[in-house]
This record gives structure tokens, sequence and C-alpha cells, in this order.
């Protein structure tokens, strides 16, 4: 019990960071148009995990050993300073926004037959995450990559109090026998996943890595909440965004990257997603504080995992879209060119990027990559819900609010489909290993894109929304 | 510092194209009405892609009668090769150099219409001959054979039903292997079975709701029932939704005021029915999953959850390991057969610097290791070590010296000197 305390305190601390970083972010840079509560408490999460890392990245570098008390106090006291701003002459409005906030989890503001909807899809969130909870409370480190080149680290730094140095095979061996350097299956991988289990286990004061996976779980709430705040955003009603928020939260396979903890493709798809909310509508907005946390959220994806950087640079068309809406399309259609011509060019001459050697002959294994999107039950119905959305959407997928969607999931498929068709990555789509991981970075996002081209379909086809209301 | 006034701040207007009161149709009928008459649509579709599955599927009758027959592990027979029933299956290797396995059943039942042989089978290599044999009292000195293919470890089932040789009373069933066979296969039975409309739809729901437990490829991808799948249920519920959507447009065309929410909305709530379907499926198997979860890690501490697992045996020779070895971080290379040992061997030893090869059974080149590393082997074939002479040796190169510091079933732990 003191280490469920110990371990809800400290990770309830990373999210109160966050929370209050943006807060006080919003203090002296205000939002263009209000920020729901629910987008605010979502992001905060994962500001917080980044913010968390950095601090112990910093504190290693400096030399202090790692422990609750050399962690927690600097986090402590930046989560007060930064609360005081954010909460300091604006009381009465942030506590208007928490009772909202609270009166929406309950269905207020809305009647009939949408309230009965809003409650039964929130209880069946609700006894989701308790299973997940139950999984990942109870079963040690499960999956492969987790103990091979993930929580390795997170177990070496936990035991030495430091990030001691991982190295490759050749350095590695050809080391003293005495040199503290240790080995994994990845020892380039990034920090943030691995500290935060490090984190949690200070927390628990040892090493449990079933309980140093709760931020996988805390994780998956966050992106709950985050998406359904980021949907309000967009102007989604609060049915609409919750039914977005539940679409993405029953992926099987986003599911079994919260019960089976350790990876950090679950993260990623995070960041991809509300990073390219926070982006779209600070480009919209121009408000400095919106930018920031847009470029916090986008630039934490290079912690988290290395295709965070390749991520980064596919969302850059959809981001010009946004930005030029008169020449952005041509602009982004040329860059998009450029970027195959480039990788054609690059695959002619046998260049690796990220540790993927690229081909000129593609090799698509169509039948496995049918099994892994529309056969097997890793998606429900997202790629056929995609693939009827493209289809009866077409007209409406370059309007002005759709269109940087659109080319952020388009370029997005064409990174995915260039990284299995053109590199070795082709073996893992054959062998179901890692299509469906990959493509998890994206599955949020295809479901924001979805919604957007929906509602323009739906304006443009004069028909009633899906949402409206009959006559209970 | 002094304190700003917050500016003023717009609320995020919502966008939505039609306001909840929009429709003069939405608004006139009941969301119950609404909701039956969509329903009626949707299982009408459902129906009607499952009947022309079936068309597909079913080879003869519809309807046959025939009850599926079934045998158990204990009621095989190794001819050939070598078995041991192991709990309630027959594990089986070959005993000589022609790598040839049957393993046979005796029976007594007419061939009429009972279609399929399905033999059911774990662990079969891909890449060596199988195939089903059968007698019947038809030619009773003429055994009948059909290739059985293999796929992801198991075996696809032989439709029979059309073949010449499935006549008369059928006296006996084999299962024949040859190739190379390293890892035992493991047999659970045979069933044969009528190939009608029943039992073909019986079989589906039992794929869809077989309990998919966590593997090591879970993280991966969740096949959804049963490994393999005839017919997935995401591709039965997605040709649903869209005859169901065609349907609404059609009748929307013809009569508006049938669907409220016109073609494109019924469309979308033709499409969130289908994804609570399967959300229910999955939900229920998640369940399932906690359900076994809780059985056997509820409520333990963490060493007792790790002896409870796969690698049980080896997190507690590595319990030893530790216990026998310096408390600083000591340089340590794991070999083991499996890829799966050599990783787990190596993430329960941290933090200690810990060297395993994550992808290829290699052993280390014996100048890699040096006086103060340690070696722990585990189940790994063909590493020797001389006490007498304190030599360890591996793939026929130089010796290293070291000393035994602790052995276990098949695992041991070296300090080289």
């Amino acid at each position: 019990m003191e280490n469920f305390l110990a371990l809800a305190a400290g990770l309830g601390l990373v999210w109160a960071l966050g929370i209050a970083l943006i807060g006080a972010l919003f203090r002296f840079a205000p939002p263009r148009v209000a920020l729901p509560a629910p987008w605010i408490a979502g992001c905060g999460w994962f500001v917080g995990m980044i913010a968390t890392t950095l601090a112990m990245r910093a504190l290693s570098v400096a030399g202090i050993a790692f422990g609750v008390v050399s962690i927690g106090a600097p986090l402590l006291a930046i989560t007060a300073i930064a609360g005081w701003l954010a909460w300091r002459g604006r009381a009465a409005q942030l506590r208007g926004t928490l009772r909202e906030a609270a009166r929406a989890l309950h269905g207020g503001g809305l009647d009939g037959w949408q309230r009965l909807a809003w409650r039964l899809i929130v209880a069946w969130l609700a006894v989701r995450f308790a299973l997940l909870f139950a999984e990942v409370w109870w079963r040690p480190l499960y999956p492969w990559d987790a103990w091979t080149q993930w929580a390795t680290k997170a177990r070496a730094w936990y035991e030495m109090r430091s990030m001691v140095p991982f190295a490759g095979v050749s350095e590695f061996l050809s080391a003293p026998v005495d040199a503290l350097l240790w080995f994994d299956a990845a020892p380039h991988y990034p920090a943030t996943m691995p500290l935060m289990q490090t984190w949690s286990a200070l927390l628990v004061g040892r090493w449990d890595d079933a309980l140093a996976n709760l931020p996988w779980w805390l994780t998956g709430v966050a992106l709950a909440v985050g998406l359904h705040g980021g949907m309000r955003l967009m102007g989604f009603r609060p049915l609409a965004a919750l039914a977005a928020t539940a679409l993405v939260n029953t992926l099987p396979i986003v599911n079994v990257h919260v019960a089976l903890a350790g990876y950090a493709d679950l993260p990623i798809a995070a960041y991809l997603a509300l990073g390219t909310i926070a982006a779209l509508h600070a480009i919209r907005t121009r408000g400095a504080g919106e930018v920031v946390l847009a470029a916090a959220l986008l630039l934490s994806m290079t912690l988290v995992k290395n295709p965070g950087k390749a991520w980064l640079v596919m969302l850059l068309p959809a981001f010009v879209v946004a930005a030029l809406p008169r020449y952005g399309v041509r602009i982004a259609a040329g860059l998009l060119a450029a970027a195959v011509f480039a990788l054609l060019v690059g695959a002619r001459s046998g260049v690796t990027l990220l540790g993927y050697k690229f081909y000129l002959q593609p090799v698509v294994h169509w039948g496995a990559l049918f099994d892994a999107y529309f056969s097997y039950a890793n998606w429900h119905l997202l790629w056929y819900a995609a693939v009827a959305t493209a289809l009866l959407g077409w007209r409406h997928l370059l309007d002005r609010e759709v269109a940087p969607f659109t080319l952020a999931v388009a370029s997005g498929l064409l990174f995915l489909f260039i990284g299995f068709a053109f590199t070795h990555a082709g073996q893992w789509v054959e062998d179901q290993s890692t299509v469906n991981r990959a493509t998890l970075h994206l599955a949020p996002l295809v479901v924001v894109w979805m919604f957007a081209c929906l509602r323009g379909l739906l304006r443009g086809s004069g028909e009633p929304a899906p949402a409206a209301a009959p006559a209970s | 510092m002094t304190e700003s006034n917050p500016p003023p701040v717009t609320p995020p207007v919502p966008v939505e194209s039609a306001p909840a009161d929009a429709s003069p149709r939405a608004a006139a009928m009941p969301v119950r009405t609404v909701a039956l008459r969509l329903g009626a649509v949707f299982v009408a579709a459902l129906v009607a892609c499952a009947l022309a599955y079936l068309a597909l599927a079913v080879p003869g009758k519809w309807f046959t009668g025939a009850q599926p027959l079934a045998w158990g592990a204990r009621d095989l027979q190794v001819t050939r090769g070598a078995g041991r029933i192991v709990g309630d299956e027959l594990h089986v290797l070959p005993n000589d150099p022609s790598g040839i396995i049957v393993v046979s059943v005796v029976t007594k039942f007419a061939s009429v219409d009972l279609a399929q042989v399905v033999w059911i089978a774990i662990d079969v290599p891909d890449d060596i001959e199988i195939s089903a044999l059968w007698r019947s009292d038809y030619k009773p000195e003429a055994l009948n054979t059909l290739p059985l293919p293999a796929l992801g470890g198991r075996l696809l089932p032989a439709a029979v039903g059309k073949h010449a040789a499935w006549i008369g009373r059928i006296e006996g069933l084999a299962l024949a292997f040859r190739g190379p066979i390293a890892e035992p296969i493991r047999i659970r039975g045979v069933i044969v079975r009528p190939l009608d409309a029943p039992e073909i739809a019986k079989e589906r729901v039992r794929e869809w709701f077989a309990f998919e437990g966590w593997t090591g490829t879970s993280i991966n991808t969740i096949t959804g029932g049963a490994d393999l799948q005839d017919l997935p249920l995401p591709l039965l519920l997605a040709a649903a939704v869209a005859l169901a959507g065609l349907a609404v447009a059609a009748l929307y065309r013809w009569r508006p005021a049938l669907f409220p929410l016109g073609a494109l909305g019924s469309l979308v709530a033709f499409a969130l029915a289908a994804w609570l379907l399967l959300d229910l499926r999955w939900a229920w198997n998640l369940a399932r999953q906690v359900e076994q979860t809780a059985a056997t890690l509820a409520f333990r501490g963490f060493d007792e959850k790790r002896l409870a697992v796969e690698d049980g045996p080896l997190y507690a020779f590595v319990g030893k390991a530790r216990e026998a070895m310096p408390k600083e971080p000591a340089r340590v290379f794991v070999v083991a057969d499996s890829h799966y040992f050599r990783g787990r061997a190596a993430y329960h030893l941290s933090p200690h610097r810990t060297f395993f090869d994550p992808r290829v059974n290699s052993l280390p080149a014996p100048q890699a290791l040096r006086p103060g590393d340690w070696l722990l082997v585990y189940q790994r074939k063909g590493v020797q070590f001389d006490p007498a002479q304190g030599k360890l040796r591996w793939n026929n190169l130089a010796p290293v010296s070291a000393e035994l510091k602790l052995a276990g079933r098949g695992a041991a732990l070296f300090q080289i000197r």
C-alpha cells in the first residue's frame, strides 16, 4: 500500500508538473481561444513526462545520484511555482473550468439519448482502463523488446542511481573488464521511457518491473483525455469528441500496448496525435503559448523513439498547408515529390537512413498487409473506415480545415509504405512483427482526420450530422 | 512581477454543420424508432452476408444431420517414430534418420456426409512433408493420402468430402510427417466433421470466440480469436456495414423520411454498431485474460510472480547466480540456444553488465573473455568444461581457464581466470 501511495504521488507529481507548466505558459502567453480543460489535462501528462526526464538527465550530467528527493524535490518546487503562476489572479476562472470539466464528465449539458450515450461510453472506457490497469499492475515485464532494449536501461539506471552509459558490441567488448559500460540490444535508443521506469522504481523503492510500467497506463489515460480535449479544441461537440476518443482507446493494438507495457510505440502515437493537433491549432491562432506547447509536444517525439525524427519531417507538408492555405497544397505536394525523389536517388545509391537501408526494387507483401489491417483484430474497422472516408469524402480532403490532416495522414502512410516496400522492414510486414506497431504511431491521427473529413462531408451533403438529436 | 489581467478569450465554436434540431425529419421521429429501423437493416445485411458466405463455403448439402466425431491424444498410436503423452497432447519425434513419423487411430464410421478431417497439431515445421491418410472398407488394401499444408505451426483442415477414395466406412485415419523435425510436434487429436451449414457456422463462431491469451507475438498482432480463421469477423462486419449502407442509400433516395439520419449518417451508425460488436468480443477476451492473470499473478510478491511465469526456472537459477557473484556490476557473457533465454537471463542479471547476442545463437570468441569476466550458460549445447584442468571450451576453439561457480540443471556459471 505504501508503494502504491508513493507511486501514485510521484506519478501524480509528473502529471501535475505538466499541467502547471502549461498553465504558467499560458499565463505569460495567453491563449487566443479558450482551451478545453481536458486538452490541458491530457497534454499535461506528456509535458510532465518530458520535463521529468529532462530533469533526470540534468541530474545525471551534474553527477547527482537519482533518488526520490533529488528528483522529486526540484519537480515539486517547479510544480509549485508554475502552479502558483498559473493560478494567481485566475483562481475563479480556473475553478470554473474545473467545475465545468467535472460537470462534463457526467454528461452535463447533454440531453436525452446523447447524455445516455455519453455515460455509456464513459463507463465503457472506465471498464476498459480498469482491465488494463489490472494487467499492468499484476504482470511483470512481458514483451520482447521491453526486456532486451528498453527496461534494460531502466534497471541499470535504477540500480546505479545514474544514467550509466550503454554501448554497442565492439565498444563493449573492447572496453576494460572493469569499465562501467553496459550493453543491450539497442544501446542508442532514447532514454525517456526508461527514465520514467527508473522514476517509478525509485518511488516504489525496489526494482519491480510490473509497477515500473504504470506510466504506460497513465499514457493511455492521458491520451484519452487529451484526445477528447483536442477534438473539443477543433470544435467538435462533446459527444463526437468522446466518440473519437473511444474509437482510439478501444483499438485492440492500443490496448495491448498498455496491457503489455514496455514499448515506446504508444507514447509516440500520443505525442504525434496531440502534437499535430496542437501545431495546427497554433498555426491557426498564431498564439505564442500555443506555438510553444506544440513545439514541446512535437520535439518530444525525438526523445521518445528514433522514428520520432522521421515523423517530425513527415508532418512538415501538413504544417505548410495549414500556414499557407492558398499555395500550401502545391508546396506540400512539391515537398512530398521531392522527398520521394530523394528517397529514390538514395535507394539507387544504397543509402541508409535511421538504420534502414533503401532498395530500389520494391517488395510489397500485400497479403500480409491486408491481414494486418483488414483481417486480424488489431484495428477493429479502422482501416475500412479510413478507406471509406477517403472515398466518400474525396471532395473534402483538401478543404481548408481538413487538408492539413489529410496531408499529415497521407505523408505518414507514404512514410510507412516506403519503409515497408523499399527497405528491409518489408520482412517485418510478412511476419507481422512490426507492421502494426509502426502503424500504431499514426492511428490516433487517422481517427482525428476521419472525423475532420466526415464533418466536411456532412456539411457538404446537407444531411443531418450523426450527432444531431432526433426527439427522444 | 506584475499581475496582468488575462485577455478575453473566445470559446471554441462548435462547427458541426447541423445543430441538434436541424432536421425536421429527425425531430419528428423518436430515437427508438430510428434505432430499431437501422438495427433491422443492419441485422438483415449481416444475415445476408453470412448466408452469402455459407453459399460459397458449403460444398454440398446445407443440412446433413451428421455429427462431428473426435479422437483425443490418448486414442492415437505412434506407428512410426517416438511419442509420449504430455497432458492432453501426444508429443512425437522421428526415431530414425528417415525423419518419418506416423500417427494413427482405428475408426469405424460412415464417410457419407463427413467431409473434413482436422488434425489438431502444434509446432509443426512449415518445411516438412505432411500427409493425411485413411483406409476404407471399400478398398481395404489401399492407403489413401492427401497432402496437408501447415501454416504458422498448425495444420490446415483436409477437405476429403469430394475425394474419390473417401467412400464407404472409414476404418482408420493417420497423419504422416517426413523431414527435418528437431522439436517435438504436439498432437491433440483429430476431428472428422460434416461441412454442412450449421457445422461451418458453428466452427466460424468458435474461431471468433476462441480465447486468445497473451503470447510473445501479442505485442505485434492480435488475430482476434483462433490463430487460423476462414472468415475473419472484421471482414464479415465490414461487408455487412457496406451492404446496409447501400441498402439505406437506395431506400433513402426512394423514401427519405424512413431514415432521418440520412444515408451517410446511417452508414456512420452502422460502422459504430459493427465497431461495438468487435469491441464487445475484444473486451470479453481481455476480461478472460485478466481473470487468468489474476489467478496466476495477483497479490504475489515480485519474486513469486517471476517464478510463476514462463521462465521461472531460469529466474530461479539467475537468482542463485547473483548470489554467487559480487555485488558490484560485473561483466557477464550469457549464452543459450534459445534467444529467448539469452535475453531473459541477461535482463534478470542486470545491473550486472551483461552481454548476449540478441539475434544469433553465437558464442563469444575466447579472446573476448578476460580474467574476471563471468559466463552464464543456460541450456546451450556445445560448451564443455573440464573440471580437472579448469578449462572451458566451445566450437573447438582454444580453451579458456575458468572456475565453475554454480551448476544447475542444464545451466552453469563460470568465472574466467
